[in-house]
């Protein structure tokens, strides 16, 4: 039975590529709608600094020292909660306006010539590794909270911050409109901090 | 017996399935655009009449005869590959050149690997049995297909619906013929009549996803000449510059508009 896994395994991912594109062309004319939102999003002046500011906000210890000397074990409750839901939201948030980017630049990599299939390669990886790391960290916050998983939250969010980077470096060599898009759109310092 | 008859319906059912789409690709013209798939379908119809008449005729020529047919078969195959991998990336040079880097990586792999073999085993031979070399002739069509599929879905490349049927069929058929055939050349697998019909089955399956999506000819999309993105920054350019040239004029009747 051994002998069969390569063809079972060849045959799988037949399979599996076939249902992600009869799933993409389902979805075709949603994307396509999307792709614009980053630009949107842009063009609005302070939306970024707010974005940098929440995401800094949330994560820091700050407000919950204050909270957990200041205040009632309900309201220590509430905080926590509250403080949750922002938190999964603003790395929603962050993952889209990624991914959009990321759709962007497909869309525009599809009619550029000069394509490097090994940079595409590294480009794709890293953008499934960021996805990915983004969901174990909104995982993670979503069954402990944000302070509680702080430690995890912080070594990750670095994880995510090396791959933005290199996720940057890749996508500037590639495709440096959209470089631009993404260094404006994503927050750089909540994630060191 | 039972399984004679569900073949020969299964046969018959082909034949018609394939004269149909030949038919429709001539009144249609498709023919020309799509000459490699025809040419497959073609050369199909004309196997299976062949063998009809070799099993009507002369059945203890049958077996062998069926084998040849189907290596025949199997190796046209490539050529629909070929057109579907052509056709799909003709607009977006950047993907096709990422294709043709991946089509060479593959057949670097198979020829690497059928030196190997040839080399570490005393006795060389392509394969033990006919299955196994028709099992190992579809796994890379398999693989092929995985690639040009994943290239397409990845970087959202528009396909018609012809060019759609015909990768979605064919890649039920190669699903279905690696699967039968990788169990049909197990010891003991191989008598048993039920992974035969697999095969037929899944190609009559692929007949009729043909047949709906090749019933007329459908251009592929053309690619856009210049991204969204461009022609969005035109558009506001263009916009701009008009806002302008109102303001300056404005600006030059002293405020009077």
């Amino acid at each position: 039975m051994r002998q069969l896994l390569p063809y079972l395994g060849v045959a799988s991912l037949l399979l599996a590529v076939t249902a992600l594109w009869v799933r993409q062309i389902f979805l075709a004319h949603k994307s396509r709608i999307e792709v614009q939102v980053p630009r949107k999003g842009g063009a609005r002046g302070g939306s970024t600094a707010s974005h940098d500011d929440l995401g800094e906000r949330i994560f820091s210890l700050e407000d919950w020292e204050f909270v957990s000397t200041n205040t009632p074990s309900q309201i220590q409750k509430m905080f926590l909660h509250e403080r949750g839901v922002i938190a999964i939201s603003w790395l929603r948030r962050t993952r889209m306006r990624i991914s959009l980017v990321m759709r962007a630049h497909l869309a525009a990599a599809g009619q550029t010539e000069n394509l490097h299939p090994a940079t595409e390669l590294k480009l794709a990886l890293n953008y499934l590794v960021f996805r990915v790391l983004c969901d174990v960290l909104i995982g993670c916050i979503w069954l402990r909270g944000p302070i509680r998983t702080r430690k995890t939250v912080g070594q990750t969010l670095r994880t995510v911050v090396w791959l933005r980077g290199a996720f940057e470096q890749l996508l500037a060599r590639v495709d440096p409109a959209n470089c631009k898009t993404l260094r404006t759109s994503f927050n750089h310092r909540a994630a060191r901090n | 017996m039972a399984a004679s008859v569900y073949t020969q319906i299964l046969w018959w059912l082909g034949i018609a399935a394939e004269i149909l789409i030949l038919a429709r690709s001539v009144k249609g013209n498709s023919w020309q655009k799509y000459r490699a798939f025809y040419l497959y379908l073609g050369t199909l119809l004309l196997i299976e009449l062949l063998r009809f008449s070799v099993y009507t005729l002369k059945p203890q020529f049958y077996r062998p005869f069926y084998w040849y047919t189907e290596f025949l078969a199997t190796t046209v195959a490539y050529a629909v590959i070929l057109e579907v991998y052509s056709h799909a990336l003709v607009n977006s040079p950047g993907v096709a050149r990422i294709a043709r880097t991946f089509l060479w990586g593959v057949l670097s792999v198979v020829i690497l690997k059928t030196t190997l073999n040839a080399a570490t085993e005393l006795v060389w031979s392509p394969a033990t049995t006919h299955a196994e070399l028709e099992r190992d002739l579809y796994t890379v069509q398999a693989i092929l297909l995985a690639g040009v599929i994943a290239l397409v879905a990845y970087y959202a490349v528009a396909t018609g619906r012809n060019l759609k049927g015909i990768i979605f069929g064919y890649s039920t058929y190669v699903y279905a013929s690696v699967i039968s055939l990788a169990f049909g050349s197990l010891p003991g697998y191989g008598p048993r009549p039920g992974w035969r019909l697999v095969q037929p089955i899944a190609y009559l399956a692929a007949l009729l996803i043909w047949s709906c999506t090749l019933w007329s000819y459908s251009p592929d999309p053309e690619a856009e000449t210049e991204s969204k993105i461009d022609r969005d920054y035109k558009l506001i350019a263009r916009q701009t510059r008009r806002a302008l040239s109102k303001a300056r004029s404005f600006l030059k009747m002293g405020g009077e508009l």
